[in-house]
């Protein structure tokens, strides 16, 4: 540790350009981590915020939750088995505000549910982010599909469904919408075993939002890009240690002939890599926590503490396995041939 | 007293399917507190013994005792053990390590060979060694801003901090001029004598060698 440090002291520059590159590889894979993040709140924040449970659907859906009609009969099998179960229809759609512009919002309505809101026909429970689109609590709202007004009762946060603000309407009003008596989908909260009913497939919360075609894809590429700067930054490691390694050969060799141990070698190398790391870490974590609160209103960003924390004790396993495999040429180095070499 | 003893020792190297015997059978002892000087052409043997009996590389056959112990029978753990604690080194470049001061090069030494000490002693044992060797002012100083001369110094220092058994020193004066190499090995002579070290010494300058109580010479392998 104190050879570690002391070589530090010495070598600021050359440690510093690691410290750096690390500090910027960090810093993108948490705000691209935060991007994802948010954009996957954005697409599915209506589905993610629900506890565990599982989703049926119809089988002849495919996996779309779309072409998925489940009547009367078959809903109540399973509301009857759950507290705050419920089925419940999303469809796209559009609400007229009254200045006649069109707001994009994704319609919600439910059975009778803790978990959603309970609205009465001509009410909307809008999301919050349609106050920044100028829409207060009592405006009057409309549907060209609706012959009645909706009236704004309030408004909800962070609820969001395919990159929309969710309006959740009461099931009347709904089935007049859509013209359609079923509903798409029902929810049973609760981590018992899933139910069987005929005709239709349960999926847990994840695997529903995986049927989310742009919920899916969206989150593979993200996720993509983080583990690929994760290796990167792994690989990163391996090459810096593996060329300072290379460098300091005949002096490990003459460390070794003077009777020190191979472990404390490695001890200096990795001393050196976790100092670096948390370092730099620490600095990421910092800026990236403070571009979370200052980041603007309408970015989808969210990155929780807790997400960077897991994301940096990772680098810092992928730091450690990158400088232990570049170092172990350091077990090779044979004493006599740093000593034929001349000075170090 | 014999503290240390070479019987029969060979070396063979391999390169593909040639076989060279470089060491063709070498007897030699030491004894304590005694200087004894390696001389040869290149290419005799000499700094191969050397090696060989500071444990830095093996015999193909022979023995090697040192203060009784069999080192051919040592596993690597305890030759390293060896080389800290009864080995001292000082090679023909002053090998410091880089990063390190002057001051810091001896203690970590001191704490390679795991003394005993509290700091403050220890820093006392040191400040008081760069005294002998003259080089107390530049205990602050890192290798790089020294002299040969000095940087040479500095590594007798730390071969010698420890108080090791015997000292092995390949070519110590090879790389400083003549007046820098007789004040090295008067240095050297002076603190052995005064420690009462065991010196190995490999060297190819004659004016070298009134600085030795012993000379072996050796010619292909073999002492004469």
């Amino acid at each position: 540790m104190k050879l570690g440090w002391k070589e530090i002291k010495k070598s600021k520059t050359k440690f510093l350009i690691l410290g750096s590159i690390i500090f910027l590889v960090s810093f993108l894979t948490f705000v691209i981590s935060g991007l994802a993040n948010g954009l996957s709140q954005d697409n599915a924040a209506l589905i993610k915020d629900l506890p565990d449970g599982h989703f049926y659907m119809e089988k002849d859906a495919k996996d779309t939750y779309n072409l998925s009609r489940i009547n009367d009969s078959k809903q109540n099998i399973l509301i009857d088995t759950g507290k705050d179960a419920a089925s419940l229809s999303i469809q796209m759609g559009f609400l007229n505000d009254k200045e006649d512009k069109q707001h994009s919002v994704a319609f919600v309505t439910s059975t009778k549910s803790g978990l959603f809101e309970e609205v009465q026909e001509g009410e909307v429970i809008l999301d919050s982010s349609l106050k920044d689109e100028g829409i207060k609590k009592g405006d009057i709202l409309k549907n060209n599909q609706f012959s009645g007004d909706f009236t704004v009762k309030g408004f909800v946060e962070q609820k969001k469904y395919s990159h929309a603000p969710v309006a959740y309407i009461n099931m009347e009003n709904y089935k007049e919408i859509y013209r359609i008596s079923d509903m798409q989908l029902v929810f049973v909260p609760g981590k018992e075993k899933m139910q069987t009913v005929k005709d239709l497939k349960a999926y847990s919360n994840k695997e529903f939002l995986n049927t989310i075609p742009s919920y899916s894809v969206e989150q593979l590429s993200l996720n993509m890009i983080i583990w690929f700067l994760i290796v990167i930054s792994g690989m990163l490691f391996a090459i810096f240690f593996y060329m300072m390694n290379v460098q300091k050969i005949g002096l490990y060799g003459i460390l070794k002939a003077i009777g020190v141990k191979t472990i404390t070698l490695f001890s200096m190398m990795w001393s050196q890599m976790l100092l670096i790391t948390t370092v730099s870490l620490i600095l990421s974590i910092t800026l990236s926590q403070l571009f979370n609160t200052i980041a603007p209103k309408g970015m989808p960003f969210s990155l929780p503490l807790t997400t960077t924390i897991q994301l940096s004790f990772l680098f810092l396993v992928i730091g450690f396995i990158g400088a232990t495999l570049s170092g172990l040429q350091i077990k090779k180095v044979e004493p006599l041939q740093a000593i034929q070499q001349g000075e170090v | 007293m014999t503290v240390f003893t070479i019987e029969e020792v060979t070396k063979t190297f391999t390169n593909g399917e040639v076989e060279e015997q470089v060491l063709k059978g070498v007897n030699l002892s030491l004894k304590e507190g005694e200087i004894t000087a390696l001389v040869g052409a290149s290419g005799s043997g000499k700094s191969t013994i050397l090696t060989i009996a500071a444990g830095l590389q093996q015999a193909s056959t022979g023995h090697i005792q040192f203060e009784g112990q069999d080192m051919m029978a040592m596993n690597s753990e305890q030759i390293r053990k060896i080389r800290s604690t009864e080995f001292g080194f000082v090679f023909q470049s002053s090998h410091l390590v880089p990063f390190l001061t002057v001051e810091e090069q001896l203690l970590l030494m001191l704490d390679v060979a795991e003394i005993k000490l509290t700091k403050q002693q220890k820093e006392n044992d040191v400040t008081h060694l760069l005294k002998q060797v003259g080089m107390e002012h530049r205990k602050d100083a890192y290798p790089a801003s020294l002299s040969g001369g000095e940087r040479q110094r500095v590594a007798i220092a730390r071969a010698i901090i420890h108080q090791p058994k015997i000292l092995f020193a390949d070519e110590p004066t090879a790389s400083l001029d003549s007046r820098r190499s007789k004040d090295i090995m008067t240095l050297l002579r002076e603190l052995t004598k005064t420690l009462k070290i065991t010196t190995l010494m490999v060297t190819h300058d004659e004016e070298m060698l009134p600085y030795a109580d012993n000379v072996i010479t050796m010619k292909d392998g073999l002492i004469l």
